[in-house]
């Protein structure tokens, strides 16, 4: 019967499909590719409603051949994904972009321009919602693409800045690919999402042509718009942006406090804390010990030798100050039940001594303050800096045994 | 690490995931997702385009055509968990109603009628007892005094029996009689009330169906690798469970040679229940390893030297069953714990455990499964926390304030609908905030600093959800490999993925993650099935079912060598068995041809068995794969019949009464037993049951040095009132030296007597002799182990291990008379345990049993803990049952 017949082909397809799958994930794209042509066919009696239909198949499987197997070349790349374009409508968008990434990944640029600016001017009924963020995305790629011309012109208007004759023309063109890149690129950096590369492309031209007002603006808006995820690096474009201004202290320790509250383990913390040390005021300074122990609560920066002497530094200072131990007790008194053996094991200290001196004589002296002279980092680090005759670490043993009992009791009291 | 300086592209959105979800066979194909450029505004011809996806990655080959076995396998044969078609109500009639419905009809009589059958005792235990003597099974006539008080079972059991030959006959009208003892006894025949049971057994029918559809019970696998702190010798320790109930923990030595070979025997750790999952953690040069059972999880230490002892440290005891056991990578003894209400504790070895947090409801939106998953993140104090629905980070500081969604199925990281989280893992050897959280239909990697926002996704095409993930961390800048493995379909896939990769125009800041290569397809288990000889059809089929036991765990080891580099990947099935397979690093040849013509990996091929000589390779796989086949039909084999020591409970077989006769003893019979009593006392025998005047010579007197009762008579004694356990641990208590003086003693005396004693009478002596030796041999297990005396189930039965000297006749001793059926008859026996009775009797008549088992079988026969019930059914000729937690 015809029921019979229309499963049985179903199942000969599926069957089909299963061996490209095999041989896809076994790498063996000739293998593949011999059974991709039998499933063509499956074209022909396309009944499934299934949400990725045996046209998209075709397109996903053949373009994953075409990239690994040893004899095709771009030209039958192109020519399949021009088939591909051509086999549903619905995809035509999402086809044109892979195209263009895979031109772009493979230096094509002119060609992925092309193909961007023929797939923009694509019309077909009402968009979905699906096709209109993609439609948003091949403009802004094409803006991306004018900055990049945009940047190539400036360059070389920079790099011949006296001959004037031949740079108008230049600029001219120069100042075409801004007004090209612009318009596509702040179109798409309104929607959220995460559109680092975007951003950093129009704030720089923005600033290239003196629109700080508005570069500010659209930093602003990525960073603190709560539609967006909660992005680093918009903080941190932010800040950059600040700095290069010159703005003041305040706002810049406002942006990395902020910073600080969403990533307190970003590099940028070092800075931060640096700059906090150097302020005058009490409470920033207290920040900064805050800012500095957080960092260190993360494995990634166990072995930061930068952030343990800051830390060092400013624990120093504040023991020799003999003010504000309260602050290091505070910060001690969620932190004593694990940093011990966190940070201070003998098991580190051995390593930390074979593998970086300097690392391991910053944390002995913040061990040795926290934990009393008894600490088990502290004496095996001293022990051996002092049996290696390091100055420094005999130094190092002279200052905690000095401070030792003062500060110890007072931390741990 | 650095945050990256630019990341790839994406829309965000919140809310419910938007696309339409199903499992999509080829979804993770040509696509590069989104580029990144390596960063715009350098000086430079033209800037250069990276992709997400579709970058060369490592080239990794597998060396063998088939995974190889690592271990032989456990004595002692693997009990399948249930398969569909043993819960599954079998019938015609039952198929053409269920046509277009998707339900499944679970054949709920069937596994109480097996309830019954299996544990009889259980059941009606009880009543049993109290109405025993009401209940006639034979087919004689009731005489009138027992008539008042007795009812004939024999019809009843007919119709039963009738009703048996008709299951699944629709039509089949029940008896009359039937229906009326059912009514009659329904409410107060069992021991358990009937709607109870009946409750209970529906609530595990629907458990077990739904494990077997998606078991998420072994969520993280049982198998680890533990490298030795000094890197850079090729051996290891392999963790991983074994034994007939997967409740023994191993660490076994190995050597990593061409193919891993163990090394000395195992350290072996018997525990309480079904090993779920084990989960190992470096910290401090020591290795700490968390495995979880049901309703137990504990953890122990190993120190990083080869050869060091693991030591237990902890024991957990959860109410709920647990769901998953992680173990902190930061601070040593420390671990997490989720049970499947919704609690999560950070377990610390130190101070105890520590509640998190507490929330029957999932997270984000009502997911009916309580599945949930912890482990621990860069930070030390933070955990991750999921469910179905998505992850959470919660500071163990302060829990219920602190913390932020990391993960969300929904359109945030833009999943489909129906999407669910599968198993989490924190990639913190690979990057020390980075996650991975599979679902069964993508793979994602998320950067705690960026929540929400996975930084890389994939569809990995999978046809079961990956259950375990294994992370195999690159050097910096090299890519890091992670295998994920299904558990019913055994695939093992192989995802490689740059967390970082240093852009050459951005000034060589950090830009951000991108998955690298293909996906590659590994060798499962099952795999070798074609490689291996033909078999017998039967063998084939054990075979079959052995080697397509779901998977239950993985672990892969990176071994270097100077340039050459290859990996380890094992995969663990739930029948215990090990199997492992290497692929080596080809350096980049971006045009070579592959090395393995592709026709080799056909399927249908085989070339691991039918050229093993072209490489030592091949031909050390093939040898391992003849002994593992060898040792496997060795310990699947049927055991023969009289190995298996007749079990049976003479409790049941007489009541008192029937002993005593019909009425009243006569007086032979009187003296009989008298006689038979003086016999016991003295430890002797009964030549033949003839007066006494044709009796032998009287055995030499009782020898025992302590004069109480001999112990042949106390043992008997004590086996015949039933509490045989307890006369065993006395006897193990008693020292052996005094034991054997003792028996120097009665050796000296017996030589002294041999003068004046007849022949058959020294032939008992030295009988008796023997059976003090084998004693005394069997002392060594159990003083080896005094923990797990040697129990069996059924209670009176002799010890497996010393063979029933006592009641060895050397002549046909059990006297026609006794056994006829009149004698029997007349003592009232029905005719039905007649029968029972003269086998009984006549096991004992065939000959000393064979000699006990050697011992490493005995050990593992003696230390299943608690199915026991299932190892004497195992015994049986008929086809296992499936195990229903009972």
């Amino acid at each position: 019967s015809s029921d019979e017949h229309k499963l049985n082909f179903k199942k000969s397809k599926e069957a089909c499909l299963s061996y490209i799958q095999d041989a896809l994930l076994q790498k063996q794209w000739k293998r593949a590719a011999e059974f991709l042509t039998c499933y063509i066919e499956s074209l022909e009696k396309d009944y499934s409603r299934e949400h990725i239909g045996p046209s998209e198949m075709i397109w996903r499987i053949g373009t994953e051949i075409l990239w690994h197997h040893s004899q095709s070349s771009m030209k039958e790349f192109n020519c399949f994904m021009e088939q591909m374009k051509t086999l549903g409508v619905k995809r035509y968008l999402k086809v044109c972009l892979e195209h263009v990434f895979h031109l772009l990944c493979n230096g094509k640029i002119d060609e992925a321009y092309q193909n961007l600016s023929l797939a923009e001017s694509w019309r077909f009924g009402e968009q979905t919602a699906i096709q209109d963020k993609e439609m948003k995305l091949i403009q802004a790629y094409r803006g991306l693409l004018d900055y990049c011309s945009w940047s190539k012109q400036k360059n070389i208007l920079l790099e011949h800045g006296e001959d004037e004759f031949s740079d108008l023309a230049v600029e001219q063109e120069m100042h075409g690919y801004f007004r090209k890149a612009a318009v596509n690129l702040k179109e798409i950096i309104k929607v959220p999402g995460v559109w680092d590369v975007f951003v950093k492309c129009y704030v720089d031209l923005l600033e290239f042509y003196g629109d700080h007002n508005e570069a500010h603006q659209v930093l602003n808006e990525y960073a603190y718009n709560s539609k967006f995820p909660a992005n680093p690096n918009a903080h941190v474009y932010l800040y950059q942006f600040l700095k290069r201004q010159g703005e003041s202290k305040k706002s810049l320790i406002s942006a990395l406090k902020i910073l600080h509250d969403i990533v307190p383990s970003h590099e940028l913390m070092i800075d931060f804390n640096t700059m906090l040390q150097k302020s005058k005021k009490r409470k920033r300074r207290r920040l900064g010990l805050e800012v500095i122990f957080a960092a260190l609560d993360y494995a990634g920066w166990k072995e930061n030798a930068k952030a343990w002497s800051c830390l060092a530094r400013q624990v120093k200072q504040i023991v020799i100050s003999e003010k504000h131990l309260d602050w290091i007790k505070q910060e001690w008194h969620s932190r004593k039940d694990w940093w011990p053996a966190f940070h201070f094991s003998r098991y580190l200290a051995k390593r930390n001594w074979q593998e970086n001196k300097s690392l391991s004589y910053e944390k002995a002296l913040v061990a040795g303050i926290l934990l009393g002279k008894d600490c088990k980092y502290f004496k095996y680090v001293s022990r051996q800096g002092c049996k290696a005759q390091l100055k420094r670490f005999r130094m190092l043993k002279k200052f905690v045994n000095r401070h030792n009992l003062t500060v110890y009791l007072r931390i741990s009291g | 690490m650095e945050f990256p300086a630019v990341l790839f592209p994406s829309y965000f959105g919140a809310g419910p995931p938007g696309e339409e979800g199903g499992p999509a066979p080829v979804a993770g194909w040509g696509e590069h997702g989104q580029v990144l450029d390596g960063g715009p505004g350098r000086r430079q011809v033209q800037p250069t385009f990276v992709p997400r996806r579709g970058s060369t990655g490592e080239r990794w080959e597998a060396v063998d055509a088939a995974a190889v076995p690592v271990l032989l396998p456990s004595a002692g044969c693997w009990i399948p968990s249930p398969a569909r078609q043993d819960i599954l109500y079998r019938s015609d009639l039952c198929r053409k109603l269920r046509v277009g419905k998707s339900g499944a009809t679970l054949d709920f009589a069937r596994q109480l009628g097996h309830f019954f059958v299996d544990h009889p005792e259980d059941a009606f235990g009880s009543l049993g007892r109290l109405l025993h003597k009401n209940f006639h099974l034979g087919n004689s006539q009731l005489k009138r005094p027992a008539r008042n008080s007795t009812i004939r079972m024999t019809a009843l059991v007919e119709d039963i029996n009738r009703l048996e030959a008709r299951r699944g006959c629709p039509r089949g009208h029940l008896a009359s009689r039937l229906r009326w003892f059912s009514h009659l006894c329904r409410d107060w025949l069992f021991e358990v009330p009937l709607g109870l049971l009946a409750d209970c057994l529906h609530e595990e029918l629907v458990q077990q169906w739904s494990n077997l559809l998606f078991d998420d019970s072994l969520t993280g696998g049982a198998l680890a690798w533990l490298c030795p702190e000094d890197g850079g010798t090729p051996v290891g320790r392999l963790v991983h469970p074994g034994g007939q109930a997967m409740n023994h923990l191993y660490f076994q030595d190995m050597v990593l040679e061409e193919l891993p070979r163990a090394r000395g025997s195992p350290e072996q750790f018997e525990l309480n229940g079904r090993i779920r999952q084990v989960s190992a953690a470096r910290v401090d040069g020591q290795d700490f390893v968390g495995v979880r059972s049901d309703y137990h999880c504990g953890v122990w230490r190993v120190p990083g030297k080869t050869g060091a002892a693991p030591a237990p440290l902890q024991v957990i005891h959860t109410d709920l069953p647990a769901s998953c056991l992680t173990v902190s990578p930061h601070l040593p003894g420390e671990l997490s714990v989720c049970t499947q209400s919704g609690t999560v504790y950070l377990w610390s070895v130190e101070t105890g455990l520590q509640q998190l947090r507490h929330d029957p409801q999932t997270m984000f939106f009502r997911d009916h499964s309580p599945w949930r998953w912890s482990d621990f993140t860069a930070h030390p104090r933070v955990l991750s926390y999921a469910d179905r629905t998505g992850l959470q980070c919660l500071d163990a500081r302060a829990p219920k304030r602190c913390h932020f969604d990391l993960f969300k199925v929904g359109e945030e990281a833009s999943c489909q609908q129906g999407e669910r989280v599968v198993l989490p893992m924190y990639l913190g050897r690979a990057h020390p905030s980075q996650y991975l959280v599979t679902t069964q239909f993508s793979v994602y990697v998320l950067d705690e600093r960026l929540p929400l926002v996975p930084v890389l996704k994939w569809a990995h095409m999978m046809k079961a959800p990956p259950l375990f993930a294994h992370l195999t961390p690159g050097k910096p800048g090299g890519s890091h490999k992670v295998l994920l493995g299904t558990s019913c379909t055994q695939e093992l896939l192989l995802l490689q993925y740059r967390d970082s990769f240093w852009g050459v125009s951005s000034g060589g800041s950090q830009l951000a993650c991108q998955l690298v290569g293909t996906p590659q397809k590994l060798h499962n288990i099952a795999g070798c099935l074609q490689h291996l000889p033909t078999q017998l059809p039967h063998r084939h089929h054990l075979l079959q079912q052995r080697l397509t036991a779901p998977a239950a765990g993985l672990t892969a080891t990176l071994q270097e060598d100077g340039s050459y580099k290859s990996m380890l990947i094992f995969q663990l099935s739930e029948a215990g068995d090990v199997f492992c397979q290497r692929l080596n690093h080809k350096a980049a040849q971006p045009s070579a041809p592959p090395l393995r013509d592709e026709a080799t990996t056909a399927p249908g091929s085989s070339p691991l068995f039918e050229a093993p000589a072209s490489s030592p390779q091949g031909l050390a796989a093939a040898l391992r794969y003849r002994r593992w086949l060898r040792a496997l039909s060795r310990a699947c084999r049927e055991p023969p019949r009289h190995t298996w020591l007749p079990s049976l409970s003479q409790r049941r077989l007489f009541t008192h009464r029937d002993l005593e006769g019909p009425a009243g003893p006569s007086s032979p019979q009187r003296q009989m037993r008298q006689r038979l009593r003086q016999t016991m006392q003295e430890g002797g025998r009964i030549q033949c049951w003839e007066p006494l005047a044709l009796q032998p010579p009287p055995l030499p007197q009782t020898l025992e040095p302590t004069g109480g009762p001999d112990p042949l008579s106390s043992r008997l004694t004590a086996a015949w009132v039933g509490d045989w356990e307890q006369w065993w641990e006395e006897r193990t208590s008693f020292s052996v030296a005094q034991r054997q003086r003792a028996l120097r003693e009665r050796r000296r005396r017996q030589k002294r007597a041999h003068g004046y004693r007849s022949l058959s009478a020294s032939f008992t002596s030295s009988l008796t002799y023997q059976s003090e030796l084998s004693e005394l041999s069997d002392m060594g297990p159990s003083l080896l182990s005094p923990g797990c005396p040697p129990i069996l189930s059924q209670e009176g039965s002799p010890p497996p291990n010393s063979p029933p000297v006592c009641s060895l006749p050397t002549s046909p001793a059990p006297d026609e008379a006794l056994l006829s059926s009149q004698s029997l008859r007349c003592r009232g026996i029905p005719k039905e345990r007649r029968k029972t009775l003269r086998d009984y009797l006549s096991v004992w008549a065939e000959g000393p049993p064979e000699p006990p088992e050697p011992l490493g079988s005995q050990a593992s026969q003696l230390c299943i803990p608690s199915s026991q019930s299932q190892l004497s059914s195992a015994s049986q000729p008929r086809r296992k049952r499936p195990r229903m937690g009972f």
